[in-house]
């Protein structure tokens, strides 16, 4: 069999990507995944890692509201060390309407969701930082998911289905015969080299690209990128996700996550050259602070660790270039019978809640045009970490008083955190205070998950996420990096980028204790360390 | 409670202008709020000339040896920096290539020693490094659970003669011998003693902070100043000022409370943004005690530079002061508070910047309330 051929190309490292990786694989299918950068870069990593319930889009969008909750509630399962089962508040403000609260409910219950009016009393006492001024309060099976982690977990089964993932690995082309897809050109972004691969299906999994590689393929996808901006606060303020109980609009959604609190977002049309490269403007942060008050009045006098913004990957509706139909809901392409191009199939739109679902989707094309039929299993066969209990009994088990960086590591990694264990002390020193992520969970990413960066590092074990944004962590981290990969030089250039990123988030937001924090860090790494 | 002068921060420059002032007979207090940019001096008073005798005499009388030579020092990331008036752990080199065979010694599970950085940068100056690991408790020294700089000195500080010891046993052909700036937290002899211990020239690189001679810095310019009869008020901090046209007449501290502390003057060196000196809303920077001038950009966007890398225009931000550092508000100068120190932002280019700039900017400040 020659290395360079599989049964199916997937482009994309995003979750709908991972997550099409992951279903082919265990349908036996030989895989290969291909992203650009780094796993989760685009909208996966830039959202709110909200699981929806699906009562967001029960008024206006039924069948979104049905899939959310399906899904939410197979992830719970299948995900649970990646979910934080926080549940969520729908709040009528003195502004609003409460005569929506009962179409609103209706609707949820309408889609299979669990919608309980409560008394704003008892809301303020589930929810201590929701804005007392409720007037009314809905409960729903909301959710934080955290994003990296599942993105990571779903690349990693595929892996140990045999899947291959090749990262920082740009498709510079289709490979056509006639009307058939038959693989892709493509070009390494570390080492330069251009290779080819070749299958039968090419899935294009790439999000708000998707328009260009499908003219690669020579057919045509209009997406309708939308910009959506949102802050991260440094403390955790609520506990549950809050929602406004009306029409969705800005800024109206604000989810607890880890040790941190996001609120967003905004959403407006963007240019498909500015989707690498967001800003959030200062108008952006004044709404979703003013806005964000109103969920949590606190938020007023909370430090916010960065703003950042991501790009939806809406697409709009077949034959309608001006955009004005945009399907929020999932787009399955099979091209062969879209536009008579074989071999070739598109999924896109949907949620991050919704992934799993994308990817079956795409996965039954993918065995209906190979001719394979075995079904689908990723709805009851649980992701590696998340085969057993909560995180405190995987710590348990393998520690006799696990530590609280040891706790913190066993609901980063779930099952998988008996990996690090090791006889070693050493590796128990910590590398990234703020998260308590410690030499041996770094080391376990580097040699097992493909980690090229700091940036990558982060991503898979939240080191830098904290408070301090990597302020210290940032050096130690590059010390075991350059140890790994024997590049001194590569590290230094990537502390640069690591502290340029980090910069990008904090300058709109750059008042109070953020320019604080940004001066000491010019002050250290200027200095006194002389970066 | 009465003082010839109140000065406000406990750092570098608060103290230098407090024990000038001690010095001359006057009678001051220092209120501190704990930490200060000491706990992460570099070591070099960047930006500051040869030392007048005057200075070098403060600092030696408070054990603190400095010296001077015009040339480039170390740092941690392995870049070289210039640098001239330094505190004595820091070596002083004519170029950047300073020995010819290194050995880099790095401590097994001390993370914040960078000696991969540093040996790809001697190489690039164009010597030879060879990194060698101690193990300290294989050495019989009980390390800290988690190896930080300060925590690593104290348990050094009682061992300092086994790691020479061992560091002769790894000891080769080499001329240089680089170590991690974790030596003599409390006693200020360590360094110097090492030097004279080993067969080769031994040079200090910096770790992440905080600080060892930093904190060590501080601890013995605050007994020197405690020496001379300074009070220190540790762990509190200014809220609040009493003016009267144009003249402070005292001050409200957290712990003091209805003990105003009173003063003929007073010196305001609470340090820049990080420090709290300074403060910033999306609409302004301003001096929140005394409601002082601040000279900055009035439009947010200008106040950053998007690229990390470059000069920030926030950074340059200072209380303005008139040519004797009498602090302005409204625009007029209050008659008997000074400012001095990175509160002062780049708004005195002729200071200086840095270290150097604190030095300079406490003994002017003090100079003027002298009358010299």
């Amino acid at each position: 069999m020659n290395p360079n051929e599989f049964d199916v190309i997937i482009i994309g490292g995003g979750i709908t990507g991972a997550g099409t990786q992951r279903d082919c694989a265990m349908r036996g299918l030989r895989t290969l995944l291909v992203d650009r950068s780094d796993i989760a870069t685009g909208a996966t990593g830039r959202n709110h890692g909200l699981l929806h319930s699906g009562a967001r889009y029960a008024v206006n969008d039924a069948e979104s509201g049905a899939e959310c909750i399906q899904e939410n509630l197979i992830l719970r399962k299948i995900a649970s060390h990646c979910i934080d089962p926080s549940d969520g508040l729908f709040i009528t403000l003195p502004e609003d309407d409460l005569g929506y609260q009962a179409t609103f409910v209706e609707a949820c219950r309408a889609s299979g969701i669990s919608a309980e009016i409560i008394d704003p009393d008892l809301a303020r006492r589930l929810e201590p930082s929701v804005n007392p001024e409720i007037i009314g309060a809905v409960r729903v099976p909301d959710a934080s998911v955290d994003p990296f982690r599942l993105c990571a977990a779903n690349m990693l089964d595929a892996k140990l289905h045999g899947g291959q993932v090749r990262l920082h690995t740009e498709v510079t082309g289709l490979i056509k015969e006639e009307n058939t897809v038959k693989g892709i050109h493509t070009r390494s972004r570390l080492s330069g080299e251009e290779k080819d691969f070749f299958a039968p299906v090419v899935v294009n999994a790439s999000g708000v690209w998707g328009e260009q590689i499908c003219n690669m393929a020579g057919t045509r996808l209009t997406m309708f990128p939308a910009k959506g901006a949102l802050l991260i606060f440094a403390h955790r303020v609520n506990n549950m996700v809050i929602n406004r109980c009306r029409k969705p609009a800005n800024a109206d959604i604000l989810v607890p996550g880890d040790t941190v609190c996001i609120i967003g977002t905004t959403s407006s049309r963007i240019p498909l050259e500015e989707c690498l490269n967001v800003a959030v403007t200062p108008e952006e942060v004044n709404l979703l602070i003013t806005e964000g008050a109103r969920l949590a009045p606190s938020l007023l006098s909370t430090r916010i660790l960065r703003a950042y913004a991501g790009v939806r990957p809406l697409v709009s509706e077949d034959n309608d270039p001006s955009g004005r139909n945009i399907s929020r809901g999932i787009v399955c392409l099979d091209h062969e019978t879209r536009d008579g191009i074989k071999g070739f199939v598109t999924i896109s739109g949907g949620k991050l809640t919704t992934y799993r679902l994308m990817a079956e989707m795409a996965t039954d094309v993918v065995c209906r045009k190979l001719g394979v039929e075995k079904a689908c299993e990723t709805a009851v066969k649980a992701l590696p970490g998340s085969e057993e209990g909560s995180y405190e009994e995987v710590a348990r088990k393998i520690w006799e008083n696990p530590s609280t960086s040891q706790k913190a590591a066993a609901s980063r990694m779930g099952s998988r955190v008996s990996r690090i264990n090791s006889d070693d002390r050493r590796d128990e020193a910590l590398i990234c205070e703020c998260e308590e992520v410690s030499v041996g969970e770094v080391n376990a990413a580097i040699d097992r998950m493909e980690v090229n960066s700091l940036t990558d590092l982060r991503r898979r074990t939240r080191v830098g996420m904290g408070t301090c944004q990597g302020e210290f962590c940032a050096c130690r981290a590059a010390g075991l990096l350059a140890k790994a990969h024997g590049c001194v030089e590569r590290e230094r250039k990537d502390v640069a980028s690591f502290l340029q990123e980090r910069w990008k988030g904090n300058f709109p937001i750059g008042w109070g204790d953020t320019l604080r924090e940004a001066e000491y860090t010019q002050w250290v790494y200027k200095n006194v360390l002389g970066l | 409670m009465r003082f010839d002068t109140v000065i406000l921060g406990g750092g570098l420059t608060g103290l230098v202008a407090g024990i000038r002032l001690q010095k001359a007979g006057k009678e001051t207090a220092i209120v501190s709020s704990g930490q200060n940019a000491l706990h992460f001096f570099s070591g070099s008073f960047e930006s500051f000339g040869e030392p007048t005798r005057e200075l070098a005499d403060l600092f030696s009388e408070a054990g603190i040896h400095l010296h001077y030579q015009e040339g480039v020092r170390l740092m941690p990331m392995g870049t070289f920096r210039p640098s001239a008036l330094s505190l004595e752990d820091i070596s002083l080199f004519p170029n950047p290539k300073f020995g010819n065979k290194v050995l880099l010694v790095n401590i097994v599970g001390y993370h914040d020693f960078f000696s991969s950085f540093l040996a790809q940068g001697l190489e690039e100056a164009g010597m030879s490094v060879r990194i060698r690991f101690l193990n300290l408790m294989e050495m019989g020294i009980k390390t800290p659970g988690e190896m930080r700089s300060v925590q690593l000195a104290r348990a050094l500080d009682r061992n300092w003669e086994k790691v020479v010891q061992e560091v002769r046993l790894l000891l080769k052909d080499d001329d240089t011998i680089i170590l991690p700036q974790v030596f003599g937290l409390e006693d200020a002899s360590i360094p110097g003693r090492i030097r004279q211990s080993l067969p080769a020239q031994v040079v200090f690189a910096g770790t992440l902070p905080p600080s060892v001679p930093g904190i060590r810095t501080l601890h013995l310019l605050k007994h020197r100043y405690e020496v001379l009869g300074g009070t220190y008020l540790m762990g509190d901090e200014v809220v609040q000022a009493h003016l009267h046209e144009g003249v402070v007449h005292s001050v409200v501290t957290k712990n003091l409370g209805q003990h105003y502390l009173e003063a003929e003057n007073f010196i305001l060196c609470t340090g820049s943004f990080f420090s709290k000196g300074l403060a910033s809303t999306p609409e302004k920077v301003y001096e929140p005690i005394f409601g002082a001038d601040v000279s900055f950009l009035p439009d947010r966007s200008s106040w950053y530079n998007p690229s990390f890398a470059e000069k920030q225009p926030y950074i340059g931000f200072g209380v303005c002061t008139d040519e004797c550092l009498k602090v302005l508000k409204e625009g007029a100068p209050l008659s008997n508070l000074y400012a001095a120190g990175s509160i002062l932002g780049a708004t005195h280019p002729e200071l200086g910047m840095g270290a150097g700039m604190c030095l300079r900017s406490a003994l002017k400040a003090a100079d003027s309330i002298l009358e010299l």
